[in-house]
């Protein structure tokens, strides 16, 4: 029976590709809205994902977000060191700075200082130059993007000289780094360099990089901290979270996107219902036949159900491979997407919105089908 | 015709439809028996009820009070689920607009009612040709309805109506969008397939030009049967 | 057979056979895209190990602090006693000297001449005393004469005043010429204590750990003028080696003092260096900071304590470790405490 009800859905082309174009369509900017927001909510998170070697970040009680943060006491290092169950802790440096270009511009930096000995803190993935070239006076690391946002393209940084709050430093690297949310040049070096950089204020150092022992975890050895010494312990995922829940509560991002996400949901409902409806108003002579003939209303939903997911399969199809070969090449292109990816959990959501979707629409166009008394075929 | 079985019990059937506030009585007790074996027709006025008295007696309309028996059974009695089951494998169906399948070719139209009952799809439509081949169409198996002409179209919904051998076949209005020859060639051919000895063939027609090769004419006015014979009476 | 398949393949339907494969190809190569696409946040080890508590002590409760290398003498700033142009230095840095060995020498010369002066005085005085011992001679031998005169009236009265007159002179000048030479005698021997003192020593068998004097460069009793004051020499006994570690003002109630720490030095965290304790600093000082700013402020306190490192490890004066003290353990902190609230 359903191959009859494929062939009657199939036959007329035009209103099959409009049904396709309509799942499609939506698909896309379901997923690929959701996709971008997701991945701009995740620039919060980015600071703390780049740093793959720590689990545990301890501060000051009153910071928040890697950007917003209380810088703490040097003794506070040491105190972290002695709660047991840490593993090993490495003090880490954030702030913000000024620097003057070769070309005489003035942009704004964040300054990272890591652990001058283990240079914990610092990125895995080096596009020019190694670990050890910040070992070298004056020598700051730059992340990819912000190269790519301080110099022409094409231009190689290594060896740039930079003013830095009246002092010199001297770009010996690049590393691969996803851009944070206000998407500021991020330059790495080591803590003593960072303190002549940043200016000064009486504590200097924003974080504090730990790891747990072997056979605790990340949450406990957080506890511990937090008793112990009364600074603020986040393990990597709760404080990649705290960084995502503050652009969520500062910004309008949620709102917009959840709006066009919104839209893509009704626009897609709005054209596949439309034209399902279109498409069973148009059979309904021939579902009235069926019913009369003695096609119970089982097999009619059955028929609806497995045109229903034609369109959606094809149309899903589509609009998700257009969607994700949007964001891989955006990504791949644009400094402004770099890092962006597509959670594997949107691919699944859009497929349940756009079932969801589909149905609605099916079973709005069938009430008509199954109300429908057989009899009225003789009229 | 001397076999002639008693196929259908109508029993006071009486049929209301309420639109908004008013109830319209548009049968008023009909108690009637049809014979299989026999081209019996069905003519009235419109609004005379002869449509909804086939609808029925075919099973797809529920009567107000009274009893259908079809072939002994009380139809209206049989669950909803029975009752599309015992139309399915007892009654096949001809509509005034054919109500083909467009997308569909003639055979697997024809083969629609075996598929239903859940026959492969192969085998179905390989029994809709032979159908359409009864039917001397089985030129035009593969094209779809609407590369066809009135009367084919026609006759491949009668290939449907007959392919899974129904005991009992209504017919609304088979003629009524054919020209005279079409027509008359269609009804020369329903009564050539369709009647056989334990099947019962009811026609809702008011074409007259084909009211000749009936075997018994109801007709009906307000509801009511008129007139039962074996040809209309004369004015 | 061969007809049958052609039949086939023109009885697949684009729509409704080759475009559901195409969707679940491109639902296939999606998932593809997306999961060869997902980020990278797998935690990893550091490449360069930090220090590590669990290394140090097992898992038993320690209590971390950072410390320098110093001395076990601590670092003695060499000074000068006398100021002028410094016209030899005796060594280098590096260099192992005993107790009283020359350091560095300061211009001479004036205090060469003082005692060059200081003997010739002494000649001269020397000299007088030789004169005033002849009159002195001759003044008693003719007061020999007079008084072996018997007859008063042989020689007048005045004479004889006059003669023992003349030798009470010549010893009074005989008396002041050894004076002379007593004064010129002393002052050579300041001299030659100047002369010594220009010449700096090693107070102790130590090593020298810096030289910031050089010839001709001038040297203060009060240490080098203006803002950089650095000593003209720093030596201290670096055999043994002592830490100082500083603990946090909060976390001293936690450390078990008397106990051995261990250490390891900035980026050689997998050298892990056994120190005795020492002593604890009576005294808790603020916290100096290295960073060299000078608007430094600091609202830290911390507890200095000394360990002993053994000898040979390598380690250099100055130089930063970091340090696992070993805290008290859960029963005798919670004694003390609850003898504490007794």
């Amino acid at each position: 029976m359903t191959w009859i009800a494929i062939r009657m859905l199939t036959g007329d082309r035009q209103k099959f590709f409009g049904l396709l174009f309509g799942v499609a369509f939506s698909t896309l900017l379901i997923s690929q809205q959701l996709t971008i927001f997701i991945n701009l909510l995740e620039r919060g998170a980015t600071a703390v994902y780049n740093i793959p070697t720590a689990d545990i970040w301890v501060m000051d009680p009153v910071s928040r977000t890697p950007d917003v943060a209380l810088p703490m006491p040097s003794t506070a290092l040491d105190k972290v060191r002695s709660v047991n169950g840490v593993e090993w802790a490495s003090p880490l440096l954030r702030s913000g700075a000024t620097i003057r270009t070769p070309e005489g511009d003035l942009e704004g930096v964040t300054v990272v200082g890591v652990d001058d000995a283990t240079l914990i803190g610092l990125p895995k993935t080096f596009i020019a130059g190694h670990r050890e070239v910040l070992y070298e006076p004056d020598s700051v690391v730059i992340d990819s993007s912000g190269a790519a946002k301080l110099f022409p393209p094409g231009f190689d940084p290594i060896g740039v000289r930079l003013e830095l709050n009246d002092r010199r430093a001297v770009i010996r690297g690049i590393v691969d780094v996803d851009p944070s949310f206000t998407s500021q040049v991020i330059l790495y070096t080591r803590y003593s360099n960072a303190l002549a950089y940043v200016p000064g204020t009486r504590n200097r150092m924003t974080f504090i990089l730990a790891n747990a022992s072997d056979g605790l975890t990340a949450k406990q050895v957080g506890e511990r901290i937090t008793d112990a010494t009364g600074l603020k312990a986040r393990t990597r995922d709760e404080f990649a979270r705290d960084g995502i829940d503050f652009i969520v509560e500062n910004t309008g991002i949620p709102i917009n996107f959840g709006i066009t996400v919104a839209l893509g949901f009704v626009v897609g409902v709005a054209i596949v219902g439309l034209t399902f409806s279109l498409f069973i108003r148009d059979n309904i002579k021939q579902f009235g036949a069926l019913k009369a003939i003695g096609v119970t209303n089982a097999k009619i939903r059955l028929m609806v159900a497995a045109q229903a997911l034609l369109v959606g399969l094809v149309g899903y199809g589509i609009g998700i491979l257009l969607a994700a070969i949007f964001i891989a090449l955006g990504s791949i292109n644009s400094p402004d997407f770099k890092g962006f990816y597509t959670p594997w959990e949107i691919p699944v959501l859009t497929a349940f919105v756009v079932l969801t979707m589909i149905m609605i629409t099916g079973w709005l166009a069938l009430r008509s089908v199954l109300k429908m008394e057989p009899a009225e075929v003789f009229r | 015709m001397s076999d002639l079985k008693t196929a259908i019990t109508l029993h006071k059937i009486v049929k209301e439809f309420s639109t908004g506030s008013q109830t319209i009585r548009v049968l008023h007790g009909i108690d009637a028996e049809i014979q299989s074996g026999e081209l019996t027709y069905l003519v009235g006025e419109s609004g005379s009820g002869k449509t909804t008295m086939i609808s029925i007696i075919a099973g797809i309309l529920y009567p107000t009070s009274g009893s259908v028996s079809v072939f002994g059974q009380d139809i209206y009695s049989l669950s909803d689920d029975d009752l599309v089951r015992f139309r399915l494998q007892n009654i096949g169906f001809i509509f005034q607009q054919y109500n083909l399948i467009p997308t569909l070719t003639a055979a697997e139209n024809a083969a629609v009612p075996l598929v239903a009952a859940g026959m492969g799809r192969d085998q179905a439509v390989k029994k809709g040709e032979a159908m359409l081949d009864n039917l001397n169409i089985a030129d035009q198996a593969r094209k779809l309805p609407r590369q066809l002409s009135g009367g084919q179209q026609q006759r491949v919904a009668i290939a449907r109506a007959l392919v899974h051998e129904p005991r009992l076949v209504v017919c609304d209005e088979p003629t009524a969008a054919l020209d005279a020859k079409s027509g008359r060639r269609v009804m020369d051919l329903l009564r050539e397939v369709a009647l056989a000895a334990d099947r019962t063939v009811i026609i809702v027609t008011h074409d007259n030009r084909i009211f000749d090769l009936a075997d018994r004419i109801l007709m009906m006015e307000d509801g009511r049967i008129t007139h039962d014979g074996k040809t209309l009476p004369d004015h | 057979m061969l007809k049958s398949i052609t039949e086939r393949l023109r009885g697949v339907s684009f729509v409704r056979t080759i475009l559901p494969i195409m969707a679940i190809i491109a639902i296939i190569v999606t998932a593809f895209i997306v999961l060869s696409g997902q980020p990278d946040r797998s935690e990893e080890e550091p490449e360069i190990s930090p220090p590590k508590a669990t290394a140090a002590f097992g898992n038993a409760d320690s209590v971390a602090g950072s410390g320098l290398v110093e001395p076990s003498s601590e670092v003695i700033d060499i000074g000068t006693s006398l100021a002028g142009i410094v016209t030899k230095v005796f060594v280098a840095p590096g260099d192992q000297v005993n107790a009283g060995a020359p350091l560095f020498l300061v211009d001479d010369r004036a205090i060469r001449a003082q005692i060059q002066e200081a003997t010739a005085s002494i000649a001269r005085a020397k000299a007088a005393r030789d004169t005033a011992r002849a009159l002195l001679a001759t003044a008693r031998q003719q007061s020999a004469l007079y008084s072996g005169i018997e007859d008063e009236r042989a020689v007048s009265k005045q004479e004889v005043i006059d003669r023992s007159g003349a030798v009470r002179t010549a010893r009074a000048q005989l008396a002041q010429a050894e004076a002379e030479i007593r004064s010129a005698d002393a002052a050579r021997a300041r001299a030659t204590t100047d002369l010594n003192r220009l010449t700096v020593r090693a107070p102790i068998t130590a090593e020298i750990l810096s030289v910031n004097i050089r010839p001709g460069e001038y040297a203060n009793p009060g240490g080098q003028q203006g803002g950089g004051s650095e000593p003209y020499m720093e030596i201290g006994t670096t055999d043994p080696l002592h830490i100082r570690i500083d603990i946090d003002e909060n976390e001293i109630g936690r450390v078990q003092l008397g106990t051995d720490a261990v250490i390891s030095p900035r980026g050689e965290a997998n050298r892990r260096i056994q120190a005795q304790f020492v002593r604890a600093e009576p005294l808790v000082t603020p916290k100096t900071s290295l960073t060299n700013a000078a608007t430094e402020r600091v609202d830290v306190r911390v507890l200095q304590l000394i360990y002993r490192i053994p000898a040979d490890q390598g380690l250099f004066v100055g130089q930063q470790i970091d340090a696992f003290v070993r805290a008290k353990t859960g029963e005798n902190f919670s004694a003390e405490q609850a003898g504490d609230s007794q």
